[in-house]
């Protein structure tokens, strides 16, 4: 701050200095063109100008003096560095979370293979899995039709068995009826009774 | 039955059983509660009154027609044959032929059922054409079949069996 103060009050002595210089200059210029009356007015005037000058760089001076410029430039640049130094945080800060947010991204980015990864194997597994119950399932329903259709097939082979001997017998006693003879009653009836005569 | 007359008390139980099963307004009256038990009475009363049946016959009709059980003469009557066979040592034979039996052929049959349950046989003769031939004899519970249909379902088990 006092580095400050020291080059502003440098720099207004350097601008007064310059000031001064200019004037002395320019009238030194315009005192070497002419001669006369006319330089004398002309040097008259230059004088009452950079009089002129002078006050109000005097009043400038004064009024910059008592007005409290440098604490308002001060304050300003305060501000500012402050300002600075918290935007500088900021961006440190923001830097700091995009780091953060980048490492994040990176991790998420990981993770999400990973899961990706997880969630392929848990697919392909339940795939296999399905897969396999589908089959097993198609074998059962294979072998259940198979013994269905051979408990059919022997169902109905024992059925038409069933009708064809039921036929037969029906056709044999219709012919024994028609064939039997009072003879063949005899004979069955001598049969039964010798039977009987045996078992006792 | 201590008189010993129990086989005439049986034929005569059976007697009225038919009669009384085979007439439908007799058993209607006696049996239809709708009439009082007097009147039911006196309609046995007049029925017996023109037969010769035992006294007491007469009074097991008249016991069970006032307990109510005169619908069940046909079995009584059927209980009391059975129970007088086994005391007389009586078989009953049911004989099914699909032709008349010979008399000679009758008499070697119940010779033979004699021998073969040890008792007197009483045969009654039935015929039966869907036996086809042989005959078929039921004593009791057991059946002595010699049938030619029977013969033919042998055969036909055997076949079914795939003997």
């Amino acid at each position: 701050m006092e580095t400050y103060r020291m080059n502003s009050r440098r720099l207004s002595l350097a601008a007064l200095g310059l000031a001064a210089a200019i004037v002395f200059l320019a009238s030194y210029a315009l005192a070497s063109e002419g001669g006369g009356a006319d330089r004398r007015a002309d040097l008259l005037d230059l004088l009452y100008r950079w009089i002129n000058f002078a006050l109000m760089v005097i009043i400038l001076v004064v009024v910059l003096r008592k007005v409290p410029i440098k604490e308002y430039f001060s304050s300003r640049i305060q501000r500012i560095q402050k300002e600075l130094e918290d935007l500088k945080m900021q961006r440190e800060s923001a830097q700091q979370k995009a780091q953060d947010l980048e490492s994040r991204l990176k991790a998420f980015e990981g993770e999400r293979k990973e899961m990706l990864e997880e969630y392929r194997a848990e697919g392909l597994a339940e795939k296999e899995r399905i897969l396999a119950e589908a089959r097993g399932r198609a074998k059962q329903i294979l072998e259940q039709a198979e013994v269905s259709i051979q408990y059919e097939m022997q169902t109905a082979k024992e059925k038409l068995k069933e009708e064809v001997v039921a036929l037969a017998a029906q056709k044999a006693e219709e012919i024994i009826a028609r064939e039997m003879t009072d003879k063949d009653q005899d004979r069955l009836v001598n049969e039964f009774i010798e039977k009987l005569g045996n078992t006792h | 039955m201590e008189d010993g007359r129990y086989q005439d008390y049986g034929k005569e139980l059976r007697a009225f059983a038919d009669f009384y099963e085979s007439h439908r307004e007799l058993n209607q009256a006696i049996s239809n509660p709708a009439f009082t038990l007097e009147d039911r009475r006196e309609i046995l009363k007049a029925v017996l009154s023109r037969t010769a049946m035992s006294e007491t016959i007469r009074n097991f009709l008249n016991l069970l027609l006032d307990k109510n059980r005169i619908t069940a003469l046909g079995e009584i009557s059927a209980l009391f044959e059975q129970l007088t066979d086994e005391v007389s040592n009586i078989v009953r034979a049911d004989v099914v032929v699909s032709r008349p039996l010979t008399g000679e052929a009758e008499g070697r049959l119940g010779k033979a059922l004699e021998q073969m349950t040890s008792k007197k046989v009483r045969m009654s003769l039935r015929l039966d054409k869907s036996i086809v031939g042989g005959i078929r004899v039921k004593i009791g519970d057991m059946v002595v079949d010699g049938s030619v249909k029977a013969q033919v379902q042998g055969i036909k088990e055997s076949l079914k069996r795939g003997v």
